[in-house]
């Protein structure tokens, strides 16, 4: 049985006047066990790219890759393959009426390997469709209740933003959905958001050969998350405003928008599925000042499992007229914040660069490179420097590289939202 | 709600334990329990071997009805969490250690209150008292410093303990004044060691400012009064007529300045005024209190208080004034008037007032 835990961070001290309380509540959870354990039946779906642009390394990398994954799948859990192009279509299972999901066993794992051995490539790429597929594959089978799809795609979705978006806005809530582009020729913008909207990750495959261990990788994180679906719930006092949610490790996902009212005081965020894992989470709610003396609660956050809490974290405030105690910053609460404002520095440096704003581009790396040495983010460092000449880290002098290799400024731009953990 | 654990800390209580060790909050509270909050365990062995007792009556009527689960929030009228926060406008609920009351018998009470300006309340405050009006009393008041960390556990762990040494009659020696004196004098000594054993033990050993507190203690025996104390917590003897006296002298700077010739007035006030010099703790040098005795013959108060009450009334006269202003015979009753009277006043610092009535007549001990 999983057992959630939430830890707190803060300065609850606020000065006479003050009303804005930060907080990072650390939730943990142990004990999750295998995919299914906690009740729901899991299931996976594959999708791989097969439109005319992936060449033929790149095709058997990629049928190379969904094997992996297939090995990884624990046998009983309901699965599919879809082949994404101008359209989707159902590799496997061989259907064409009744559940597109069949069980994983030695017998069917053979069958979907074989299947998948055969595909060949050829279309455009129409990422709506497949996400689409995939819906009515996981809605087949109503069993399955823990719903994962791994996406890999190999170049720019050929339909208006629109479309895409509403697939995607079908999709979330869901199912989950961890996306991987190979080569160069994907827009990392448009696959953050897919992956971000359906609560997954989202990386660069530079070289073909790394696809199947990468594959291998996620499948297996996925069948270890115990725990099918978890939900962050926030309450704030009457006439309080929770002025963000982000999640703030292993990255930054800002789930602030996402809220569903539990009832007035109270909202659901949505987490997916966990595993043996933790993570932190940034609140930030504006109170009405009380008089020195005075202490409140200025939020319950509340990891909700089955309908059910599992942890709760309080985040409080006092007044105080002591500023040795108001003048505080938390440890944690800074360098959170200064992980969140690196994800952004480093987004809109590289969008600032795309168009040619070359000014603005070297500005917003400029402070990325400052902050990832602030914050100690060696990855987003070494990353940086790929993409930029560091003149003066300290005070994140910079130069705009000349040369920069298409694949680091994408892995800079995939990596942007990754954190590091404050250093004991 | 499991019955094993603090409502407040959620840390394991000790069987019978009135308060929780971990966060000082009062157990019975939460659940509205007919016990008076801070109020020792109701039935106590000592009580079998000593002539007086802590808590004969309640220190007020038990309500008829006793309401199940928390009482609503007292700001907003919302449903109280089992995290003892409101569920609508997230106020904390009153703990029982932020306010209590005790009124071991009609003629000895006392209240002490977080005041208004501490999140917490870290003074704590013990009485005892026997039914027959004057015959004995005990009144232990010790005042947390607040920049100490578990200085509200430690000074009601302390409290507790050196009542627990003074609850029985202070010994009588060979009959002789001198060897009366040097008898009670040990007690004192003893019950101050109690007391700071109960601090050491409820303080965090690694942290930079351990738990420390002052103490002073008062046991009335007919009409012979014996006090000790530590620190800047006094002991007044207040006639109804005539001059009152304040029977400690603080172990502070302020006193140190007024010996020197200050006045107290400018001395009370001065940046230094309230750091005192001696105390109850792991980094205290020397516990052996500074006692005293006197006879009180004339009807008034006997009055033990932290400066949380003192800071706005240190003249005896002061003090008496506001005691007569009550226009009450009761110690309960004047002791909360005094308590909202200093937070009246702007409530600073904890504010503890304990009183025990004098009916006056001749010294036999």
């Amino acid at each position: 049985m999983a057992e959630f835990s939430a830890t707190v961070y803060q300065n609850q001290f606020l000065p006479d006047g003050g009303t804005d309380v930060m907080a990072i509540v650390s939730v943990n959870c142990s004990g999750a066990g295998q995919a299914g354990t906690g009740g729901g039946t899991p299931g996976e779906v594959i999708i791989i790219d097969t439109s005319g642009s992936m060449q033929v390394e790149a095709m058997e990398a990629a049928k190379a890759a969904a094997i992996a994954a297939l090995r990884e799948i624990v046998d009983g859990t309901y699965f599919a393959v879809v082949s994404g192009n101008g359209a989707a279509f159902l590799a496997y299972p061989p259907v064409r009426s009744g559940p597109g999901m069949v069980p994983m066993s030695a017998q069917t794992r053979a069958e979907a390997t074989y299947a998948v051995s055969q595909l060949s490539s050829g279309g455009g790429t129409v990422i709506s469709t497949w996400l689409d597929l995939a819906g009515v594959l996981f809605q087949s089978v109503p069993q399955v209740t823990q719903r994962h799809a791994i996406l890999l795609t190999d170049g720019e979705n050929n339909e208006p933003p629109e479309v895409l978006d509403a697939a995607v806005g079908r999709a979330a809530g869901f199912f989950q959905c961890d996306c991987r582009g190979i080569g160069v020729e994907w827009k990392v913008s448009e696959i953050r958001r897919i992956a971000q909207s359906l609560l997954g990750t989202v990386d660069i495959i530079p070289a073909p050969h790394q696809l199947a261990a990468e594959f291998a990788a996620m499948m297996r994180a996925s069948m270890s998350r115990g725990v099918a679906d978890a939900t962050l719930r926030v309450w704030a006092p009457q006439g309080a405003q929770v002025l963000f949610v982000r999640q703030v490790a292993p990255t930054v996902e800002d789930l602030t928008t996402r809220r569903t009212p539990v009832n007035d005081l109270t909202g659901d965020y949505p987490t997916g599925a966990w595993s043996d894992e933790s993570r932190d989470y940034h609140v930030g709610v504006r109170l009405s000042a009380r008089g020195v003396g005075q202490e409140q609660l200025a939020s319950r956050v509340q990891i909700v499992v089955g309908g059910a809490v599992a942890a709760q974290g309080l985040v409080k405030a006092t007044w105080s007229d002591d500023s040795a105690l108001t003048a505080r910053i938390d440890q944690q609460v800074a360098h959170y914040t200064g992980q969140t404002e690196l994800a952004a520095a480093i987004q809109e440096g590289l969008a600032a660069k795309a168009a040619g704003q070359e000014e603005l581009a070297t500005t917003k790396l400029g402070r990325a490179v400052q902050l990832a040495k602030e914050t100690g983010n060696e990855e987003a460092t070494a990353k940086l420097r790929k993409v930029v000449e560091i003149d003066d880290a300290e005070t994140g002098t910079v130069r705009l590289k000349r040369a920069v290799d298409k694949a680091d400024e994408m892995a800079l731009d995939t990596a942007s939202t990754k954190t590091t953990r404050v250093r004991p | 709600m499991s019955e094993g654990l603090c409502p407040q800390c959620r840390e394991p209580l000790t069987a019978g334990a009135a308060f929780c060790e971990a966060c000082g909050a009062a157990v019975m509270a939460a659940t509205g329990g007919a016990s008076a909050p801070g109020a020792p365990p109701q039935s106590d062995p000592l009580d079998e071997r000593a002539p007086i007792s802590a808590a004969t009556r309640p220190a007020r009527p038990a309500p008829a009805a006793v309401p199940a689960g928390p009482r609503p929030c007292a700001e907003c009228g919302g449903e109280v969490g089992e995290d003892l926060y409101c569920t609508t406008c997230g106020a904390k609920a009153p703990s029982a250690r932020d306010h209590f009351e005790e009124a071991p018998a009609g003629w000895v009470a006392g209240v002490c209150d977080r005041g208004v300006r501490h999140s917490r309340n870290e003074d704590a405050m013990a009485l005892a008292a026997s039914d027959t009006p004057g015959e004995h009393a005990v009144l232990v008041v010790c005042d947390g410093v607040s920049t100490s960390k578990d200085s509200d556990v430690a000074s009601m762990a302390a409290v507790r303990a050196a009542l627990e040494v003074l609850r029985a009659p202070l010994p009588a020696g060979l009959g002789v004044s001198e060897s009366a004196d040097a008898a009670a004098d040990q007690v004192f000594t003893r019950a101050a060691a109690a007391a700071n054993t109960a601090v050491i033990a409820h303080s965090d050993p690694s942290s930079p400012n351990p738990a420390s507190c002052t103490f002073v203690a008062a046991v009335l025996a007919g009409a012979l009064l014996r006090y000790a104390h530590l620190g800047d917590s006094r002991a007044y003897y207040l006639p109804d007529d005539g001059e009152g006296r304040q029977l400690t002298l603080d172990d502070s700077m302020a006193q140190m300045l007024m010996a020197g010739g200050m006045p107290r007035a400018e001395a009370e006030s001065s940046p230094q005024a309230h750091s005192i010099t001696r105390w109850l703790g792991t980094d205290a040098e020397g516990v052996v209190p500074t006692v005293g005795r006197t006879e009180v013959t004339a009807k008034g108060w006997i009055l033990v208080c932290s400066d949380g009450l003192w800071n706005y009334a240190s003249e005896p006269a002061a003090l008496r004034e506001q005691i007569r202003a009550v226009g009450s015979s009761d110690p309960l009753t004047i002791t909360q008037a005094l308590v909202e009277w200093a937070k009246a006043q702007g409530g600073h610092d904890n504010i503890t007032a304990a009183l025990a009535r004098v009916e006056g007549g001749t010294a036999d001990g």
